[in-house]
């Protein structure tokens, strides 16, 4: 079997998987009861003046059959109407649309950090194996994997920006009232061409806006880093000892190769597949890593949208949060679909076999 | 009848040698890492608190995992400050705040003492439940495998294509606070679920594995029989009141289970081609007396370790839900919480550390400790690492 011919099964897969992650994201929503539901869409008393809540339950059809009501809702999801979320005051999908460049400025910029540091340090940790290397690397990798992330994003924030003061504190992005914001607020000149404000002050000619932007996000990238670096550490530094154990990397030392040439040749290449396999892992901890990290550092993104619409009091902003869940499981899906292609590129057997 | 006894404790030593002398081993090398050794003792440092929590730290109010207020002024106050207004506290032996308050006056030593329960429980339960549905699940997908197995697959392809954090936020929100549970339909359910089995294993002379499967088609049948025809619903009625906490741990556990599903499926495919698996189907061993007796304890390592890797990470998780929002109560002994409380007293001025630095240090140590742990472990009992 060929490539092409594995990617199109593998792809194949994802219409009955998507389906069952709708069918999942709709039994999250028939868990309430119909008069729940319908209360979502009462704001105030007025609203219901002259009205009965029956009405409302009969106007959407909430006492339909289930499967009639999932019918209906799939597809107005597939013509992309996600419903309306409380939380932002807009449409959900447009709400995606354009708080997705604010979550992936945030997001883009720590992954080569995390794989390229990641792989480094677990290679050096498997072939320093049991010295004081190894064992210092470890520990900081249980360590990163142990710290609570929003813990250690209010840690950064109070040593970096409030003891040292090099970050402005409190916010991410472009701070409310901050000079740069009033700017872009106001518009006249400001032309929002990706929505992230590194790029778009670039291409506005305004670089100190860029260098602004840049500034707030070294702390929420440096907070999804050291959370989600352990994970490559431990994977590379277990594969990779595996790997230095095998009969070829012993004929290769045996021939007399350079220990150098060994690992990184020989050792190196192959012990990077099952890294590969984890990055799908690494997408949903990002992503999962986000929602407390814009959170704590007030940007304006996917995840604090998500965090609102799930935990702030008043009313459950039920579509929102479902949008979201939705999201996230189409990027996951399509990340390790990739992924496996990828492993698949990597790893004959895995076609072949 | 003596001899018999003794002859059965021989037998029975004989058996265990195995299992003695593997533990010795493992005894050998845990003693060799000094990192295995930490992670023991920081989690038996948690356990001696859990397990003195009433005596070092005595409840005052009805509820001993809500914490003791003293007062609701806003403001944080630092380690040692005088209790001004809960005289309970003080006629319980109270001095001072050891660890300071909260913002909101939440004590945080009786915060912390009683939130290692919390952490406990958060993780035991978790992972314990999330373990029991994983590996039912991915043993009777791997044994029987083709269309059951595929099917099982699939569904656990589905759950596990979700964020955890993303999918319990969802699921807490909509599980309902007061559980309705119809306990007629239940009864009724399990009466058919039993009622088909033994039917097929008695009468119909099935073997136990397929038995079982025809319980499950009773208990549908019954099951639609009492939604469509008898119409139960409000013969039986007993509500369950479920805390927030609560509804944090079942979506949890929902989404927990398929990573253990993944990894002991790939177990039993491998096992299910050994020869004493051969051996016993054999002498004519029913399926689950096979799953059960051979299967799973030849297969279960693998998986405790990563279990208990995991605790840590659902520790993590469950203190971030509480941080949200959309966890523990509010005032319920919870280290995350304690930590948003603090969230707005941190910009301001380092001098309001204690608030948020001390619940998160023993977040950090307690998930440490279990990560130090697991890790051991893995080395230790990894085959291909072991006897180098």
């Amino acid at each position: 079997m060929g490539l092409a011919t594995f990617i199109i099964r593998r792809l194949l897969w994802v219409v009955p998987t998507m389906l069952g992650v709708s069918i999942l994201i709709f039994a999250v929503t028939m868990m309430f009861s119909p008069y729940q539901r319908a209360m979502l869409y009462i704001h105030n008393i007025q609203d219901l003046r002259g009205k009965n809540i029956d009405d409302i339950v009969a106007t959407y059809g909430f006492n339909r059959p289930a499967y009639e009501q999932y019918l209906d809702w799939l597809g107005r999801v597939l013509r992309g109407d996600l419903g309306y979320s409380e939380t932002s005051r807009d449409l959900v999908l447009s709400t995606i649309l354009t708080r997705l460049p604010r979550t992936a400025e945030v997001v883009l910029p720590s992954i080569p950090i995390i794989v390229v540091v990641g792989i480094f340090l677990g290679v050096l940790s498997a072939t320093h194996r049991d010295t004081i290397i190894d064992h210092i690397t470890r520990v900081v990798a249980i360590f990163g994997w142990s710290l609570p992330t929003f813990w250690l994003a209010i840690m950064l924030l109070a040593i970096f920006s409030d003891t040292l003061g090099w970050f402005t504190p409190g916010t991410g992005g472009l701070p409310l009232g901050s000079e740069a914001n009033e700017f872009v607020k106001i518009g006249g000149s400001w032309h929002t061409y990706t929505g992230m404000f590194t790029i778009d002050g670039l291409l506005n000619g305004q670089p100190w806006i860029t260098i602004d932007a840049l500034k707030h996000l070294v702390l929420p990238t440096m907070t999804l880093t050291i959370v989600s670096i352990a994970l490559i550490i431990r994977i590379m530094r277990s594969s990779m000892l595996e790997t230095l154990g095998k009969n070829y990397i012993i004929t290769a030392k045996a021939k007399g190769l350079k220990n150098s040439v060994v690992i990184n040749k020989h050792a190196r290449r192959n012990a990077l597949i099952p890294v590969a396999t984890v990055s799908g892992l690494l997408v949903a901890g990002l992503l999962t890593g986000v929602v407390i990290t814009e959170t704590i550092f007030d940007i304006d993104g996917l995840g604090r949208w998500a965090a609102r619409a799930a935990g702030t009091g008043g009313a459950i902003d039920l579509p929102g949060i479902l949008g979201f869940a939705l999201f996230t499981c189409v990027v996951y899906v399509t990340a390790n679909l990739i992924v496996d292609a990828l492993y698949a590129y990597l790893d004959p057997r895995i076609r072949l076999g | 009848m003596k001899i018999n006894i003794r002859y059965r404790i021989k037998e029975f030593k004989r058996g265990m040698a195995p299992h003695i002398s593997e533990a010795k081993f493992m005894l050998r090398r845990i003693k060799k890492s000094p990192l295995s050794i930490a992670g023991i003792s920081i989690i038996i440092f948690f356990a001696i608190i859990a397990v003195l929590a009433p005596v070092i730290a005595p409840p005052v109010n009805r509820n001993p995992y809500e914490i003791w207020l003293d007062g609701y002024a806003s403001a944080p106050r630092p380690p040692g400050s005088p209790i001004i207004k809960n005289t309970k506290a003080i006629k319980l032996g109270y001095t001072t705040h050891i660890l300071g308050t909260t913002p909101g006056q939440y004590d945080i030593y009786y915060g912390i003492v009683w939130g290692t329960i919390t952490a406990f429980r958060v993780g035991i339960l978790v992972v314990g439940g999330a373990l029991i549905i994983g590996c039912a699940i991915g043993i009777l997908a791997a044994y029987y495998g083709g269309v059951i197995d595929e099917l099982m697959m699939r569904f656990t392809d589905i759950i596990f294509a979700f964020p955890g954090l993303v999918l319990a936020m969802a699921l807490v929100l909509a599980l309902p606070t007061t559980w309705k549970i119809d306990m007629f339909f239940y009864v009724f359910s399990a009466i058919g679920f039993i009622g088909f089995v033994i039917l097929g294993f008695k009468i119909l002379k099935l073997s136990s594995g397929q038995s079982l499967g025809f319980g499950f088609l009773g208990l549908i049948i019954f099951m639609l029989i009492d939604m469509y025809v008898l119409k139960s619903p409000s013969y039986w009625i007993m509500p369950l009141q479920l805390a927030k906490l609560d509804k944090a741990l079942i979506a949890l556990t929902i989404v927990g289970w398929p990573g253990y599903t993944r990894l002991i499926r790939g177990e039993v495919l491998r096992i299910k081609q050994e020869d004493y698996i051969e051996a016993a189907k054999a002498v004519g061993c029913s399926d689950f007396r096979i799953m059960y007796k051979h299967i799973l304890p030849n297969s279960i390592y693998p998986i405790l370790i990563s279990a208990s890797l995991d605790i840590g990470a659902i520790v993590l998780t469950a203190a971030a839900l509480s941080f949200l929002g959309i966890g523990a109560e509010t005032g319920y002994a919870d280290w995350g919480q304690m930590i948003s409380f603090a969230r707005n007293y941190v910009d301001i001025t380092m001098t309001n550390w204690y608030a948020f630095f001390i619940p998160g240090f023993f977040i950090l140590l307690f998930v440490l400790g279990w990560n130090l742990l697991g890790d051991a472990f893995r080395d230790i009992l990894d085959p291909m690492l072991r006897r180098k």
